[in-house]
């Protein structure tokens, strides 16, 4: 009987940059130069000769200048690390299928969930689209995908738990299905919380590019929505304020 | 003797007379020709019922937490568990396997299995590492030739320690380990700001020696 047992991996044996072998769920990485990671997507790593590899949060870098110029998001800067010295770092992310990305001289923008390393090559800026990351220059991000990646190209439209990102092609714009719009515009206005079933919403995507989809999305609670909420009931007056709060009252006892 | 993959998610085993099969509870898929199945209860209060080859299984197993089934006839009997990637770990005899009991899907009967309380293998160092990495103070160690089936979240694979190889391995990722390896739990800040997602993931496992320890795609627990 063939043996199914994998067999062990070390330093002369890991790949450079690549998948681990025989599992599309882990990817290793051969450190050269700083490399941009968010946190909580590391396994293992193999630091050469017993030397250290540092992992130094974005808050906290002896790299300031550097990060500054490429990492241009106050939002998610806590859940982002500078991963430096000379090893292999082996990452992961919930069981996703892992890929490596080229970009040259380009533009792509991915779910921020999905992205789990960058080098240094490339430059982060948020999007215009709630929860995504956009990454301009040349260089390798990692990326992650419920499934493997499918290419598409517009005009397209697009379930947003199955949009991984884009490139090339100009932001989205929302599709509300017609049907569904002629339903909320008969409704009573304030009815309309709570009649959302998901799919009536699509990102319509137009022009010329690539848009990359998952086979779906498994939704974590995303942090940065409530960050970004935050940060946004700063603007609101005393009447907004209790409006959201009966909303938020509402949604409450509806979940629990 | 041994398994066979199926999918990335079931295996197929194989079961004879005098080549019976452990799995936890709730892991038989479906199972052809004439096989019977039978709970083992081991543990200081429990005893062993079912009889047969259950019962002198049982005497091995002291403090078990995954209650184990055995197969035994003649016939296959596939097995998975809530839809967790199964690797199959082919072991030689010459150096036992430490595995959390909660990884284990299933392993060869007639490979002796024990329950290894952490304190014992490195003193307080190992309780401070069951404590702290989630697994519990007991581990289960199966020492002898067969296969083992374990559990994970997208796969595992293998890395090698020795010699100046010394690796560091995130506790949630940490499945198995075969062989004479220390595992030190330590924390570091850096490390802490790597992996945190929440608060108490701040420690990182050492492991140096020589040996293999294996490792799942994802920093999820089961």
């Amino acid at each position: 009987m063939v043996s199914t047992s994998p067999q062990p991996l070390d330093p002369s044996t890991l790949p450079d940059h690549d998948n681990v072998p025989d599992n599309p769920y882990a990817y290793c990485v051969r450190l050269n130069g700083p490399l941009f990671m968010q946190t909580g997507r590391m396994i293992a790593y193999y630091p050469v000769g017993g030397g250290t590899i540092r992992f130094e949060p974005l808050t906290a870098t002896s790299m300031t200048a550097m990060v500054a110029s490429h990492f241009s998001s106050p939002l998610y800067s806590r859940d982002w690390v500078v991963a430096n010295g000379q090893g292999h770092v082996i990452l992961g992310d919930r069981g996703y299928d892992i890929n490596s990305y080229d970009l040259d001289d380009g533009n792509l923008t991915v779910r921020a969930a999905n992205l789990l390393a960058f080098d240094a090559g490339l430059e982060l800026k948020e999007s215009i689209i709630p929860g995504f990351l956009t990454l301009l220059g040349t260089g390798k991000f990692l990326a992650s995908s419920s499934g493997p990646v499918i290419f598409v190209e517009p005009p397209v439209r697009v379930d947003p738990e199955a949009l991984v990102g884009w490139a090339d092609c100009p932001a989205p714009s929302q599709h509300f299905d017609a049907g569904w719009m002629g339903h909320f515009l008969g409704a009573a206005r304030g009815a309309v919380f709570g009649t959302r079933s998901g799919e009536e919403r699509q990102y319509d995507f137009t022009g010329a590019g690539t848009v990359l989809l998952q086979s779906s999305e498994r939704m974590l609670e995303d942090p940065h929505v409530v960050r970004r909420l935050e940060g946004e009931v700063n603007q609101l007056g005393t009447g907004q304020l209790r409006h959201l709060a009966g909303v938020i009252q509402s949604r409450l006892s509806q979940n629990g | 003797m041994g398994f066979t993959k199926v999918t990335p998610k079931v295996v197929l085993a194989e079961v004879r007379p005098g080549q019976e099969v452990l799995a936890r509870r709730g892991a038989m898929l479906a199972s052809s020709g004439e096989i019977a199945f039978s709970p083992v209860v081991g543990g200081p209060g429990g005893g062993a019922y079912g009889g047969g080859i259950a019962a002198s299984l049982a005497r091995g197993m002291q403090g078990e937490a995954v209650p184990l089934m055995v197969a035994e006839g003649n016939g296959s009997v596939h097995y998975g568990f809530r839809g967790h990637h199964v690797t199959v770990i082919d072991l030689d005899g010459s150096h036992p396997m430490s595995v959390e009991a909660d990884r284990l899907l299933a392993h060869d009967a007639n490979m002796s299995s024990s329950v290894v309380f952490l304190g014992q293998q490195g003193g307080l160092r190992g309780a401070v590492r069951g404590a702290v990495t989630g697994q519990g103070l007991f581990t289960t160690q199966l020492s002898g030739r067969g296969s083992v089936a374990v559990l994970s979240h997208g796969g595992t694979f293998a890395l090698r320690v020795g010699g100046s190889q010394q690796i560091v391995v995130d506790p949630q990722a940490y499945v198995a380990h075969v062989g004479n390896l220390r595992l030190d739990v330590a924390t570091a800040l850096s490390w802490r700001d790597a992996v945190g997602r929440g608060s108490g993931e701040g420690v990182q496992l050492k492991v140096s020696g020589e040996g293999t320890v294996y490792v799942q795609a994802s920093e999820e627990k089961l």
